[in-house]
This record gives structure tokens, C-alpha cells and sequence, in this order.
């Protein structure tokens, strides 16, 4: 199989070697799984768009993964969250549980709502996957610190985090949290749906670790002009 | 007439032959009678040897009678073939000829330059002391371009007619010439660093706005890509006795190997060695890879899949699988829809395998543990 794919071509070679996807050329582009993306018409597109595909039509493309389908089911998000969850690659494991949380959560809104009287019948939110995203986007962090040495001691510098960074923090410190803080008795999917249903009302701890963070980045102000970037 | 042909064509075709072993059994001469002359020279022999020692030139009048002994043999071969001379082109030559390794003297010979002075000694072009005289030519022509558009803005700027969306130069469907091609370009030999020099200047050109009124003599120095979708191997559409169009392809991934049967029957039932696939795929993960090419396309219920896959785990074999029908889809399809499959990744094969372990680490990556002393 190997000798097939030797006929890759090779425009330019990168001068370090990557450490991750050293199979592929970096030629090869991402690619775009979502069947809306094929779906536009061409006169819909910005001159940036059309240059795009303009490039597409003459690039190789990557494979696309085995944890990626275009159906409607599948959510970046939830696979990345699957991804932490598991433990020396036992993705079977990994995806029960969340299937298992969700099915928890659903559980347990559905029995609030048949609780609630009439008035409080539309608040209660009722969608896993809604209240899964709002816990995450409640979690994420707003600023990082980063430790920078200047003059012989290390200071705690209040730094802006990228996107996927703020998404890996929250994501991180849910599966830590309840890895260690919970009770060991219980499951792993109690604890997660017990942990995500707080954070989507902006309660528990993880909550407060982000707001403690914040905090310290608050407190550590006068040193944000140490950052050089 | 025959024999006279055969023995013109024979002497042509036996010069040709023969020149690239007299090359090498002259420069072989030549570096013996350097090395035999090496001893008890004086400075003024030795540098006339060294220039005679020199790679073998082809003067112009024997290139031109080469060309000429070329074309009154390849005249004499279309009357042996009974064609007509006058429209004999070298494509029938290969099909004629097959065994002929040489082509017209202007692909045998390489292409060198004319002698670049005249009778009183004196050089014509007046860059021919820098050495590479066409590179900096280029280099002079480009940075002239380059003052072009600057007045070109300066003029627009003083009108008020200055805007910043013009139309770009669309430069996705080409790639700049490799250094191979801007020497052959060039007939003269260029380093690495002049090379990126050429490049740097050029994107220089290309960062001002309104280098669109220098596009042809951007893109003379592009090369055009193909288009990757034409690059695809498409399977063979076969129709069975009672009548039902189908195409068999092939996939691998890891160390799975799957042939895959689409029939257009309309069932959507899918048999892999012949166990059901649900009985045989009991991970969602696997059967949502099957089912993604078809899904992808809205086909989900068209066809009925009959899968053998060997070898591998759950997951090498699920991408194997997904990738032979990708495959065999492309004969149901029109191109673009495939060009769609190939942008959302189901038609390229994975590449990557596992990695070997390396001598001195624990296993592909995994180092020992390092003590400092």
C-alpha cells in the first residue's frame, strides 16, 4: 500500500519535519465533510469563496478521518469531547458514556418538566445537546495567564487564549473535575450530566475554576504589558 | 532507390547512435591527456588544456545539417511507409519506429546559445560580464514592470481614481516555473539563491494592486496545474443478465483489503463476507463510515452492497470498505459530484499506517528515559 501512495507530488518539501500528519504532504489540504458547503450556487459565493474553490479544484485533499460523517448527527464538538473522554483508545468506552449522559440528561429535564406547573412548562430546556453546548460556551475561560520570565522571576501574565484553546480548557477541566471530585461510587455519566447540567445554569465547580481564573488574571493586570505579542 | 534510402536512414539513424559513444570516448581522450600533461607545464598550457577539456560544443552548422540529414531521412521513411512526406510527424515516427531512441536534433542536442560575441570580440548584449546575462535581464525586466505599475498608480492616485477592489490575477490554477524550467527558459544555469531572489521579486509584483496590467508577463513564468478530478480512475459500469447496472471497486486502508459490488436495485441491504452488516459491524462508528459516501450523495436506499474485506481491525476495515465504495459510486455519477466526493476526503486513500519501532527508542516515539549524567 505504501508503494502506491509513492507517487505523491512534491512542489515543495517543508525544511522541519511536522510532528503530526508526517504521512501527508503539506500540499494536501482539509477536507470539507458538511454537504451544505457543495450545495451553494456559484453566484452566491465572495471573490474569496471563488478563489477557494478555484485553489480546491487543483490541490490534493487529506482523507477525511474515521470519527467524521457528513450526516446530520454528527457534531465537531461532541467527537472532540468523545476524543478526551477516552482512555488508551477505547473510543467504544469512551462514546457509551457520552451517549449515556445525554440519554441521563434528557432523563432528568423530562422529569423536571413534568414537574413544573404550567407557567415554567416553556423555560425548561429539554435538548441534551442544547443544554451540552451551553454548559461548554459557560466554561470557557475569557483570558489565559502565561508564566514569563523577565529579570530572573516568573510572572503570572494575563494573555488572550485563541478559540480552540477556550473550547480545550472547559472541555479539560470538565473531565477533570469529575474524574477526581465526585464521589467514586458513582458513574462516570451521573457525574457528567450532574457537572454539565450545572454549568449550563452557570453553577458548580467548574464554573468557579473559571472564575477564579479570572480573578488571578484580574489580579495579575499590572504585569500585561510584559506580554510581547 | 530502396537500398539508397535505407542506407541514407541507416547512416542517420547509425550517426545518432554513435554520437553519444563518441562523446564520451573523446572526453575520456581528453581527461587522459590532462592528466598525462599535469607534470612540468607552464600556466599558459595548462589553462588552453583546461579549456579543451570542456564539455563538447555543437556549432550552429552542425546542428543545422544535423536538422537536415534529420528531416531528409524522416521523408525517406514516410516513402518507405508509403505516407505522405510532407505531413510526417513525429508521432508517426513512434508508432512506425517505436525502437527509435532519438528524436529531432533539438531534443538530442541540448540547447545551448549562439556565440555571444562578433567578429571585433566584443560581446553583443551589454550584461554578458555579470555571467548570467538572461537572469539579470529577467530580473532588469521585472523590476522595470515592477516601475510601471508604481507611475501607473501614482497617476491614478493624482486623478483621485484610486480604488483598492480591482480584480486580482487568479493564481490558484497555476504554480510558479521550477528552477529546472526557468534554466531550460533561461539556457543558462542559475543557483538556488538567484532562483529565490526571481521568486521574491515576483510576489513583490504580485503585492501591488494593480499588477493585472502586467498579467501576461506573470503568467508567462507559471506553470498550469491540472485539475485534480481528472486524475480519477473511474470504474467500469457493467449491467448483469437481468438487467441491473452495477461496478465492482476495490479499497485498502491500513492492511484491510475490500472489494465492493454496488448493485442499483433498490433495496439498500448491505452483506459484508456474507454476514449482515449489522451483525458484523457492531460499533455505530463503523457502520455510520459505510453508510457516509452514500449518504453524502442522498443514495442511501438506492443500492444493495455485497462487501468482502481481510485482514486489519474494526476500524481499518470500516475505512477500507468506505473507501471501495466511494469508488465504486464514481460510475453513478457525474463529474461534478465526484469532484464534491474528492473535496470531502472519500476519495483519497489514507496513507498513514503504523510506525515502525526505531533502535534506541522504546517504541516509535517514545524515547528512554534521558539522565543527565
Amino acid at each position: 500500500m505504501a508503494a502506491s501512495i509513492s507517487g505523491l507530488l512534491k512542489p515543495w518539501t517543508p525544511r522541519v519535519c511536522l510532528v503530526r500528519w508526517a504521512r501527508y504532504n503539506p500540499y494536501y489540504l482539509e477536507p470539507e465533510v458538511r454537504k451544505e458547503a457543495y450545495s451553494r450556487p456559484e453566484a452566491e459565493l465572495s471573490p474569496e469563496e471563488q478563489e477557494q474553490r478555484e485553489l480546491k479544484a487543483h490541490r490534493p485533499i487529506k482523507a477525511a478521518t474515521s470519527g467524521v460523517t457528513s450526516s446530520l448527527f454528527d457534531d465537531p464538538v461532541l467527537s472532540k469531547f468523545v476524543n478526551m473522554i477516552m482512555k488508551d483508545g477505547n473510543k467504544v468506552l469512551a462514546k457509551e458514556i457520552m451517549t449515556q449522559t445525554l440519554e441521563h440528561i434528557k432523563r432528568k429535564q423530562v422529569e423536571k418538566y413534568h414537574k413544573a406547573p404550567e407557567g415554567k412548562k416553556e423555560e425548561i430546556e429539554c435538548n441534551p445537546y442544547f443544554i451540552f453546548h451551553q454548559a461548554l460556551e459557560n466554561c470557557k475561560p475569557v483570558v489565559g495567564l502565561a508564566s514569563i520570565q523577565k529579570g530572573g522571576k516568573f510572572y503570572q501574565v494575563p494573555i488572550p487564549l485563541t478559540d480552540n484553546r477556550r473550547r480545550f480548557l472547559a472541555m479539560k477541566w470538565m473531565i477533570t473535575e469529575c474524574r477526581d471530585n465526585k464521589h467514586r461510587r458513582t458513574h462516570m455519566y451521573e457525574k457528567l450530566s450532574q457537572e454539565l447540567l450545572a454549568a449550563s445554569i452557570k453553577e458548580g465547580n467548574v464554573i468557579k475554576k473559571k472564575h477564579e481564573l479570572h480573578k488571578m488574571a484580574e489580579a495579575n493586570r499590572a504585569y500585561a504589558h510584559y506580554r510581547w505579542w | 532507390m530502396a537500398a539508397s534510402c535505407a542506407r541514407t536512414v541507416g547512416s542517420f539513424l547509425g550517426k545518432c547512435g554513435s554520437c553519444s559513444s563518441s562523446i564520451s570516448a573523446v572526453t575520456s581522450q581528453l581527461s587522459r591527456q590532462v592528466l598525462s600533461r599535469q607534470i612540468c607545464v607552464s600556466s599558459a598550457l595548462r589553462r588552453k588544456n583546461l579549456a579543451a577539456a570542456g564539455p563538447e560544443k555543437y556549432t550552429m552548422e552542425y546542428i543545422k545539417k544535423q536538422v537536415e540529414e534529420f528531416d531528409i531521412g524522416k521523408r525517406h521513411l514516410a516513402n518507405m511507409m508509403g505516407e505522405d512526406p510532407e505531413n510526417f510527424t513525429q508521432e508517426d515516427i513512434d508508432v512506425r519506429v517505436p525502437c527509435c531512441l532519438c528524436g529531432h536534433p533539438d531534443q538530442v542536442f541540448p540547447k545551448q546559445r549562439a556565440i555571444q560575441w562578433g567578429e571585433d570580440r566584443r560581446p553583443f548584449h551589454f550584461l554578458f560580464y555579470t555571467g548570467k546575462q538572461s537572469y539579470y535581464t529577467l530580473m532588469h525586466e521585472t523590476f522595470g514592470k515592477i516601475l510601471v505599475i508604481e507611475k501607473y498608480q501614482d497617476r491614478l492616485r493624482a486623478k483621485g481614481l484610486l480604488t483598492k477592489d480591482i480584480k486580482q490575477i487568479s493564481l490558484s490554477a497555476s504554480r510558479w516555473l521550477k528552477k529546472e524550467e526557468l534554466e531550460e527558459l533561461l539556457v543558462e544555469n542559475i543557483s538556488i539563491q538567484d532562483y529565490n531572489r526571481f521568486i521574491q521579486l515576483m510576489e513583490s509584483l504580485l503585492s501591488m494592486p494593480y499588477c493585472t496590467i502586467e498579467e501576461e508577463f506573470v503568467l508567462r513564468y507559471r506553470q498550469n496545474l491540472e485539475a485534480q478530478s481528472r486524475k480519477q480512475a473511474m470504474p467500469v459500469l457493467e449491467r448483469d443478465e437481468r438487467g441491473v447496472a452495477f461496478s465492482t471497486a476495490d479499497g485498502r486502508r491500513k492492511t484491510s483489503d475490500s472489494t465492493v459490488t454496488l448493485r442499483d436495485c433498490g433495496s439498500g441491504r448491505i452483506t459484508i463476507n456474507g454476514r449482515d452488516y449489522l451483525q458484523y459491524f457492531p460499533v455505530l462508528q463503523d457502520r455510520e463510515q459505510l453508510m457516509f459516501p452514500l449518504q453524502f450523495m442522498g443514495m442511501l436506499g438506492r443500492f444493495d452492497l455485497e462487501c468482502t474485506v481481510s485482514g486489519g481491525g474494526r476500524s481499518s476495515q470500516a475505512g477500507a470498505l468506505r473507501l471501495a465504495i466511494s469508488r465504486g459510486l464514481l460510475s453513478f455519477l457525474s463529474d461534478g459530484e465526484m469532484e464534491n466526493m474528492r473535496q470531502a476526503g472519500l476519495l483519497t486513500p489514507d496513507p498513514r499506517v503504523r510506525e515502525r519501532k526505531k533502535p534506541g527508542q522504546k517504541k516509535a516515539r517514545k524515547k528512554f528515559t534521558w539522565k543527565k549524567r
